[in-house]
């Protein structure tokens, strides 16, 4: 119910918000480059968007921020690690679910040892030593998943709380959640330990790109744009990395296959 | 070379062997290709040998970011990225403009480089697969950090200038000039296009940095 609930109020909240403040109006056919620009920018709804990235900004001044600095300062470079390592592999089954939808054998095999490794040796994740052992971590969500099916991104989304997304990222989000099963334990306890969870994943996101938002709102001339960029660039190179990732799932690939490549190389 | 005493049939067989060599050529990947990306590759292993030399080194913190900024100078084709960053403005600039433009890219792109010199104490390279495409080769590389995961990051370097030159470097899929240009160009957007109005933060954002 409640994660049903989430990505509908949010859906909710952005067409009101952007009937109420409208959309930006695209420059006209006699400026063919400034209408590639408006193209490649894909910010049909960038009012709203800067109205909500101001918001979040503002929340983060206050709240999140300040959290997340003390959260630097007071806990040990050790602990924050380790507790990221617990987030982390609370997380994989979700990974893991989405590796195997996106057809992904390897990097499924990879989040499987992780999560049996991590979750024993590992001490319940504390420690990584399936990274040390050759799988190492990477990204994988129901956006991503979408993604590797073949549905674009759409335009640009800046969501309230959130933060940079589009559509697909956003449909992506609310099927990520309903996907983790921990997050259909019931009971006071298990409500407690996942919006435990969900706090303690906010402030070690935030800690971990301390230096890096700081510097962006300090270098860039329009922060806005450029967390717009970066956030894309970003997207799209871990979806291209799911994508690339074409790994055999024998790792002794019989001998006809193996000739294959050369036979075709000749014209 | 001496071919006055060489008999007619070994000239020939070289031309033969010398044409044979030229037909397999494609087949073996273009030799000037090649070389393009070995050079490109030698280029940025000297570039990481220089760098975690003085990021690593005794120097104090002044001298450090002098011997970056001469590295930047160097390596990087700073007209070049700063021209990309423009977009499609560097046509509607001045030649005053674009003077004045790209001296300020040139600062501001040092001051940033040098102000991030203290985070980098105990920086490595490990350099990876170059792939090349045109005059462009990109030579993939990791980063380590103490106390950071790696990051993967990618040098790309023209050949186009002659000698190999840094044109865009791209962290963890994000590529620097692209990133700047958006802000650039978002910039000028809320400014009614005005490329003075640009240069005009810039100076300011430099004038802050020093």
């Amino acid at each position: 119910m409640r994660a049903i609930l989430q990505p509908a109020l949010l859906g909710a909240v952005l067409v009101m918000s952007a009937a109420v403040m409208g959309c930006a109006t695209p420059p006209p056919a006699s400026d063919p480059d400034a209408l590639a620009e408006y193209k490649e920018n894909n910010d049909p709804l960038e009012p709203t968007n800067r109205v909500f990235y101001n918001i979040n900004n503002g929340i983060d001044v206050v709240i999140l921020r300040p959290i997340a600095l003390a959260y630097h300062y007071v806990m040990p470079e050790t602990v924050r690690t380790h507790t990221h390592n617990v987030l982390t592999n609370l997380g994989t089954p979700v990974v893991l679910a989405n590796d195997m939808l996106q057809g992904k054998p390897r990097r499924a095999g990879d989040t499987l040892m992780r999560m049996l490794i991590n979750s024993t040796i590992g001490l319940a994740g504390i420690f990584d030593v399936a990274g040390d052992w050759g799988y190492p971590q990477h990204d994988s969500d129901a956006g991503i998943t979408l993604a590797v099916w073949g549905m674009p991104d759409g335009a640009y989304l800046f969501l309230p709380i959130l933060g940079p997304s589009n559509p697909r990222d956003a449909v992506g989000f609310g099927v990520n959640l309903l996907m983790d099963p921990l997050f259909y334990a019931k009971g006071d306890i298990a409500t407690g330990l996942s919006y435990g969870r969900l706090g303690l994943g906010a402030i070690d996101a935030r800690e971990r790109v301390l230096t890096d938002l700081d510097k962006i709102t300090a270098q860039a001339l329009d922060p806005y744009a450029t967390i717009r960029s970066l956030a894309r660039q970003h997207r799209h190179s871990q979806i291209d990395d799911a994508i690339n990732d074409k790994r055999a799932t024998n790792p002794w690939p019989s001998q006809p296959a193996a000739s294959q490549p050369a036979v075709k190389k000749t014209p | 070379m001496h071919l006055d005493g060489v008999p007619d049939m070994l000239t020939r067989r070289t031309l033969i062997l010398a044409t044979a060599g030229l037909a397999a050529v494609p087949l073996a990947g273009r030799p000037a290709a090649a070389d393009a990306t070995d050079q490109a590759l030698a280029f940025i292993d000297k570039l990481g040998r220089d760098l975690t030399a003085i990021v690593n080194g005794p120097a104090t913190l002044k001298d450090k970011q002098a011997g970056l900024e001469k590295i930047v100078d160097r390596d990087v084709d700073v007209v070049e990225v700063a021209r990309f960053c423009l977009g499609r403005f560097w046509r509607s600039a001045t030649p005053a403009q674009q003077r004045e433009y790209t001296e300020l890219f040139h600062k501001v792109l040092v001051n940033n480089i040098t102000g991030k010199v203290g985070e980098y104490q105990g920086v490595s390279f490990i350099i990876g697969r170059p792939q090349t495409r045109d005059d462009v080769v990109a030579v993939s590389s990791t980063v380590i950090r103490p106390g950071n995961a790696p990051n993967k990051v990618d040098w790309l370097v023209s050949m186009s200038t002659g000698g190999p030159k840094i044109i865009d470097v791209i962290a963890e899929g994000t590529s620097l000039r692209l990133t700047q240009r958006s802000d650039y160009s978002a910039y000028l957007a809320r400014n009614n296009n005005n490329v003075q109005a640009l240069i005009d933060a810039m100076r300011q954002q430099a004038n802050q940095q020093s």
